[in-house]
């Protein structure tokens, strides 16, 4: 058996769990209010911080560390790299001190592990962060040599609910066709091709459907007339963009149940946005299934709003051609991140290098 | 407005104002009698402020070039001329009356394009002689349903723009081809020209297109779709001027801006001589476009009789081979490379003429 302790550190909270193999022994969160996190200047300097409080619920939990076979910490904004479950190795350490590609909370992940796993004499590792970038090369061209498309999505929930959805359809991950929709407050869409996702939009560059808390791709004439009109900040542009775009903007709620109840009340504005939203994704899952030349083994849906059984009917009714669907609701990074760290541990993975 | 008598020769003038040209043609019963175009090289069109300052030269070439060909204008049936971006009107053939003349004077159109002088024009030769002028299928062909209006923010809304007339033309040929009936069929159709329309056509009505002034698949002259936060920065940078960020967007985008060249002929040259950065470019443009009829075969819930691949672009073995390798399970391919619009507005207005189509009126 092994025994695997995930470190999970968010904008507004740090996840811990402890884990024997794929099961949970005990979990914890701990959030953290704005003015507590106000005082740090760097993302980085709230590591000793975060990493006390890890140490404490460990402590408290009655965990030892010399009984741990890994420690598994959510990547951060590193350099674009492909999928997989990665040794944190000084170079990562000094990416994630730095921030390279951004000032973000999982850039600690990475950090606490590393320390913790000092202690315990144990790897450190972390898996499938945002800054995955397997798209080929075809994929990263926007119409502009001013612009182009990164990949930066839900890599970490994308690629743990595909390798479910490929024990389900009984092919190995790495010889399956599928099309991952993550449906959260941000939307990504992948195609993955024999196990890397070769197209992906780009939710946090305001590229894709709209989400419920992201504007997704827009006009871009009506967009650079907008920004010129000067009405608006580049501050306020930016969340219209990411934050307070898309169902937010429209419904005044970034929650999809509270939109859910207005329409089963009759509301027909919110029904027509919801449904504009379904119609984006239906059609982007079109586009992906296109990447992918038709041979789709299966539609997965994923993120909270797949707990929403008439919105995913309703896509389904769209895209139901292509292939067949499945639904794995939620998002679960903690588990995500013991199972990346467990194939390693089992030798069916090895862990990778990052440079 | 009476169906002509059948034994009378249905004679129509036909007017198409393009960005470096204006094309001519006279049909007669259908069939072209003769084609021909005015040129006019850039520097000539870049001189003009607004679509407005090109009526007057445009107007005088082209009658010039009609005396040339010995036409008698007063024993014409009607003039058709292309529709520019008017406000959004459902798909049909329009008489040009005040009411269109009026907004296009007053550039109460949704842009500034050179296909709206053709209705000035027509209007006013056909005022002089006593002839009805027509427009078909103008830019501004609006047939949306409500879920393909909403953006992602609310005060910036889909549009439909669209290069309507010859996207219905080829519909309805390929309808043809398979021996239906045009209005029980269902197309993805993509107009690949210097600016790319791809649009889901659901029994006769363009439900959805990308508008290829600003959406959709990078074309020869246009970026499409950018990444919206990639695109703010930009406006916001301070370095750029208004008029240059959309310089990017229509004209100088695209493989203008990835190659510095519009004209796929020329970049099909590089590509045999070895310009491996050409031939990626080339096959991203091909990518994005099967994308765009990959989202457009989901609008029609995969129920698709047909894909259509026209426009000049559509002569280019490269870019429809690898788009046909990758749309083939959609379904049947029908590749019309150019476009037939010249044909289409001879059509939509012999079709009013012989009372087989109503008329519709602008207001």
């Amino acid at each position: 058996m092994h025994q695997i302790l995930v470190i999970n550190p968010g904008s507004t909270s740090t996840k811990m769990a402890l884990y024997h193999d794929e099961r949970e022994q005990c979990t914890h969160s701990i959030a953290h209010l704005p003015q507590e996190l106000a005082s740090f200047k760097t993302i980085a300097d709230q590591f000793p911080f975060r990493t006390k409080l890890v140490l404490q619920w460990m402590t408290h939990s009655g965990i030892a560390t010399t009984e741990l076979s890994a420690i598994v910490g959510r990547g951060g904004l590193i350099k674009p790299i492909e999928g997989g479950c990665y040794r944190v190795n000084d170079i990562m350490i000094q990416d994630l001190t730095k921030g390279i590609q951004g000032q973000h909370a999982s850039n600690l992940g990475g950090l606490i592990a590393k320390e913790i796993a000092k202690q315990a004499g144990v790897e450190a590792y972390i898996v499938d962060p945002v800054v995955v970038d397997e798209l080929q090369p075809v994929a990263r061209y926007a119409g502009h040599p001013a612009f182009s498309r990164i990949s930066i999505f839900h890599a970490l929930n994308q690629k743990a609910v595909a390798m479910e959805a490929a024990l389900q359809i009984g092919k190995p991950y790495s010889q399956c066709h599928l099309i991952v929709v993550h449906l959260g407050g941000g939307i990504s869409i992948g195609a993955h091709l024999n196990g890397k996702v070769v197209d992906v939009n780009n939710a946090l560059n305001g590229e894709g459907p709209f989400s419920p808390e992201r504007s997704g791709t827009l006009p871009s004439g009506q967009l650079v007339d907008y920004c010129f009109q000067r009405q608006k900040s580049k501050d306020e542009i930016d969340r219209m963009i990411v934050g307070k775009g898309g169902l937010v903007a429209y419904l005044g709620t970034n929650d999809s149940l509270a939109v859910r109840q207005r329409i089963d009340r009759g509301d027909q504005t919110a029904a027509d946005v919801f449904a504009a939203m379904g119609y984006q994704i239906a059609k982007y899952i079109g586009s992906m299934s296109v990447v992918l030349k038709g041979k789709v083994d299966a539609i997965v849906f994923t993120g909270g709003m797949a707990r929403d059984s008439e919105l995913i009917r309703d896509i389904e009714s769209q895209v139901s051609w292509i292939a067949r669907t499945i639904v794995i609701p939620g998002e679960r990074e903690l588990l995500a991140l013991a199972l990346g760290a467990l194939r390693v541990l089992r030798g069916e993975e090895n862990a990778k290098e990052y440079h | 407005m009476t169906p002509v008598n059948e034994n009378q020769a249905l004679r129509i003038l036909v007017l198409n104002p393009g960005s470096t040209s204006t094309k001519v043609a006279y049909f007669e019963n259908e069939e072209c009698l003769w084609q021909d175009q005015v040129l006019y090289t850039i520097d000539q069109i870049a001189s003009c402020r607004d679509y407005l300052d090109q009526v007057e030269f445009r107007q005088n070439d082209l009658e010039t070039l009609i005396r040339e060909h010995d036409l008698d204008v007063s024993n014409l049936s009607a003039i058709a001329s292309r529709g520019g971006p008017f406000k959004p009107l459902e798909s049909g053939t329009y008489l040009v009356d005040e009411s269109v003349i009026k907004d296009v004077r007053n550039k109460n159109v949704q842009i500034d394009h050179v296909s709206n002088t053709g209705v000035l024009i027509a209007y006013d030769m056909g005022h002089r002689y006593g002839i009805p002028a027509y427009f078909v299928d103008p830019i501004s062909v609006d047939e949306f349903e409500p879920e393909a209006r909403i953006s992602g923010f609310p005060g910036i809304d889909r549009k439909s723009l669209v290069h309507a007339l010859n996207i219905k033309a080829v519909s309805r040929k390929a309808a043809t081809e398979l021996n239906r009936n045009y209005d029980a069929l269902n197309f993805v159709v993509a107009h690949l020209g210097g600016g790319i329309s791809i649009c889901a056509i659901k029994h006769g009505r363009i439900i959805d297109v990308n508008n290829a002034v600003e959406e959709g698949p990078f074309s020869p002259e246009r970026s499409g779709t950018v990444p919206a936060s990639s695109l703010a920065r930009l406006c916001f940078n301070g370095q750029l001027p208004y008029e240059t960020v959309k310089k990017r967007i229509v004209g100088k985008g695209g493989l203008n801006g990835l190659l510095g060249i519009s004209d796929l002929r020329e970049i099909e040259n590089k590509i045999r001589q070895g310009d491996r950065h050409a031939e990626l470019v080339v096959n991203a443009m091909a990518y994005q476009i099967f994308k765009e009829i990959g989202a457009m075969a989901a609008v029609l819930k995969g129920r698709v009789d047909g894909i259509i691949l026209t426009g000049g672009v559509a002569h280019a073995q490269r870019v429809v081979e690898r788009i046909k390798e990758h749309v083939d399970f959609l379904g049947r391919i029908f590749v019309y490379p150019g476009e037939m619009e010249m044909e289409a507005l001879a059509s939509g207005v012999t079709r009013v003429l012989k009372g087989e189509e109503k008329v519709k009126s602008y207001t």
